[in-house]
């Protein structure tokens, strides 16, 4: 079994992508195979070097840059996502691979779930 | 599908009642799903949805009371309802054990919903052969 977790929610404004992030951590846990894909406004995730004192919030980025120690197998994002947010290669954290098609990607998971 | 015609379900409810459907929804296809012989493994309540099993929940009379009917249909049933402890103690719903351990003056967990880990959600994942989610949407 492999199960993709799909995070399509900013990274603040709304707690669903945290959670969603706590379930594959669950996952990995418990040696479950599982890989992280964010698509649409969840692309924002994976910013370097976010500023969030303002906001009062934890960046994400620390409990993204420990999705692989956890045993998280894959970080995604969406290209055409990327795209339209005007996320280039450069400007992400470290990790991560380009998905042309995550319709094809869900296919290649048993089980797919998303943030909200 | 069509292999094995009978399925058994997990169901996933991140969206609270009173601000989305999805209790209203997940218990409709919950209904559904067992009339029709299938079974269900067991009910996790995520994030929002953790609200669900609140025994302080006091909507109008003229309005549907989702989470009894959500408890009558788990004890009928015979299905384990769980809410997600990360997410419950986050926006105050806690069991009388976690209200010793937070020192609180209150607990509001609607029987029989229990508290527990995002491992039972886990354990969900492998028992059933399908988990449904349901979100609040918008």
């Amino acid at each position: 079994m492999s199960t993709l977790i799909v995070i399509d929610q900013p990274p603040y404004g709304t707690w669903a992508g945290r959670e969603a992030l706590d379930m594959a951590f669950s996952l990995a846990a418990f040696d479950q195979s599982v890989s992280l894909l964010f698509m649409g406004a969840g692309v924002n995730w994976l910013r370097a070097a976010q500023q969030t004192n303002g906001i009062e919030q934890k960046s994400v980025e620390k409990n993204l840059s420990a999705a692989p120690i956890f045993g998280v197998e894959a970080m995604y994002a969406d290209t055409l996502a990327c795209a339209q947010y005007g996320l280039t290669p450069e400007g992400m954290v470290a990790g991560v691979t380009m998905s042309p098609n995550s319709a094809e990607l869900m296919h290649q998971h048993t089980h797919t779930a998303f943030a909200g | 599908m069509s292999d094995n015609p009978l399925q058994n379900f997990t169901l996933v409810i991140t969206g609270a009642p009173y601000s989305s459907q999805a209790p209203q929804t997940a218990l409709a296809f919950a209904r559904a799903a067992i009339s029709a012989g299938h079974t269900l493994d067991r009910v996790f309540l995520y994030g929002d949805g953790v609200h669900l099993a609140s025994s302080l929940s006091t909507p109008p009379s003229d309005e549907t009371h989702w989470p009894k009917e959500w408890a009558e249909f788990l004890e009928q049933n015979v299905i384990p309802g769980a809410a997600c402890i990360a997410s419950a103690l986050r926006r105050g719903l806690v069991n009388s054990e976690e209200q010793k351990r937070y020192q609180l003056p209150a607990n509001n967990i609607l029987a029989p919903f229990i508290i527990a880990g995002l491992g039972e959600w886990v354990e969900g994942t492998m028992a059933s052969s399908r988990v449904v989610y349901f979100h609040a949407g918008g």
